[in-house]
């Protein structure tokens, strides 16, 4: 397959959880459209930064939270809603939970089957990740306030 | 420019506004600094002198001035679960107060209209399985995988909606969730439906993910209000180590190891 089609496989992919978690978080129709949007660009950024760029998943993340927060801040403005209301969802597809799920797994396997070095290295490394990976995320959504708006409100 | 004062009446009835706003925003899965900002702007639009704001994990508090006279209040807050719609109006409200188009009684009235936006239990359901069948897609399972992710997690999601409906604490929630969508996960890998049957048991319970509170809990932090951020962190470790629960039952239970 094409590196094109790839990506929009990969941004059609994370616009339906977007899109579920918008729904699960209750927010409204009228903004719904954007978490799918939002989900499809940053994750769709993501990839194209990790698979063309060799960008590390913590790095790429730290991008694309930050490229969509950017935009969102301006989307949130016309909105007149503050942009965690659909940014937050949009950012969903890229919580790595399933490290953050192995890792306390495999805490729970040290504790049943007693201490192996193989165990507390799949621990390690996947609870770190997970943690470097959402600090990016809420990092990157913070952008603006930090960047930008430091004494305004941003809506 | 000097602000006319408050009498003592008008002030109590800005701080309630401003207490319940907030309360209403914590409440629904805001942020502190938004939580902060929507309070302060509301009170100083409606005509008090300086508004302060002390806001802890299950409380929260506001004092405003106003001619020398302060009027402090204390809310207990409860989590009321996650709803940006109610996030969104309250904000809304605020700035059409800051925009003059509210007074106080219609901005009082106002708040009191907001409902927590729903939307029908089925729908949720079948976007929810959809979603973690996309993270399966993800993670590269097969369609058979990605079918088997769609049915555990659409049955999770209604459990998780009876068990928030009859008011069990999340905790238990989740536990009860976990589990659920690791057994129904777990035929698959037991009566080898496609080639990826572990893929789908991962994926399934990623509807548990606490995104909301651990994006919270970072951008506190990052933001200054390291209380709330801390519990707000240990809070989503706790759903974690919850949900991990159930899944290392079921786990027991149908004698499959799927994960490690």
């Amino acid at each position: 397959m094409s590196f094109l089609l790839l990506l929009l496989q990969d941004m059609a992919l994370a616009a339906v959880p977007a899109l579920g978690f918008g729904m699960l978080f209750h927010v409204h129709p009228r903004i719904l459209l954007y978490c799918a949007l939002f989900g499809a660009v940053g994750h769709g950024l993501r990839f194209l930064l990790m698979d063309r760029f060799l960008l590390p998943i913590e790095w790429g993340t730290l991008v694309a939270a930050t490229v969509v927060s950017f935009v969102g801040v301006y989307v949130a403005q016309s909105l007149r809603a503050h942009p965690k209301v659909f940014t937050v969802a949009a950012m969903i597809p890229m919580v790595p939970g399933v490290r953050a799920y192995t890792a306390m797994l495999a805490i729970v396997q040290i504790n049943q089957k007693g201490y192996s070095e193989a165990l507390f290295q799949t621990a390690v490394q996947n609870a770190l990740q997970a943690f470097f990976t959402i600090g990016a995320l809420a990092v990157g959504l913070a952008m603006p306030g930090l960047i930008l708006y430091r004494r305004k409100p941003v809506v | 420019m000097a602000k006319p004062e408050l009498d003592e009446s008008e002030q109590r009835d800005v701080t309630r506004l401003c207490i319940q706003s907030g309360l209403l925003l914590m409440q629904h899965g805001a942020e502190s600094a938004l939580v902060e900002s929507v309070i302060r702007r509301l009170g100083l639009a409606l005509g008090v002198g300086s508004v302060e704001v002390a806001i802890m994990a299950n409380a929260l508090t506001v004092t405003t001035l106003s001619g020398g006279h302060c009027i402090t209040t204390v809310r207990r807050n409860e989590d009321r679960g996650i709803n940006m719609h109610v996030v969104t109006e309250t904000q809304r409200m605020m700035l059409s107060v800051e925009a003059g188009q509210l007074d106080l009684a219609r901005a009082m009235s106002r708040l009191e209209e907001i409902k927590p936006y729903k939307y029908p239990r089925w729908l949720v359901v079948v976007l929810i399985g959809l979603s973690c069948a996309c993270f399966a897609r993800l993670g590269k399972a097969d369609w058979t995988g990605c079918g088997v992710t769609f049915v555990a997690a659409a049955v999770a999601m209604a459990a998780r909606q009876q068990l928030a409906h009859l008011h069990f604490s999340p905790l238990v929630n989740f536990f009860v969730t976990a589990f659920v969508a690791t057994s129904v996960a777990a035929q698959g890998l037991i009566y080898k439906l496609g080639e990826t049957p572990k893929i789908a048991m991962a994926s399934c319970v990623l509807l548990l993910v606490p995104g909301v509170p651990l994006i919270n809990a970072v951008s506190d932090m990052v933001k200054g209000y390291i209380n709330t951020g801390i519990s707000r962190w240990t809070m989503a470790t706790l759903l974690t180590i919850s949900t991990c629960g159930g899944i290392v039952l079921a786990m027991n239970v149908w004698k499959v190891w799927a994960w490690l």
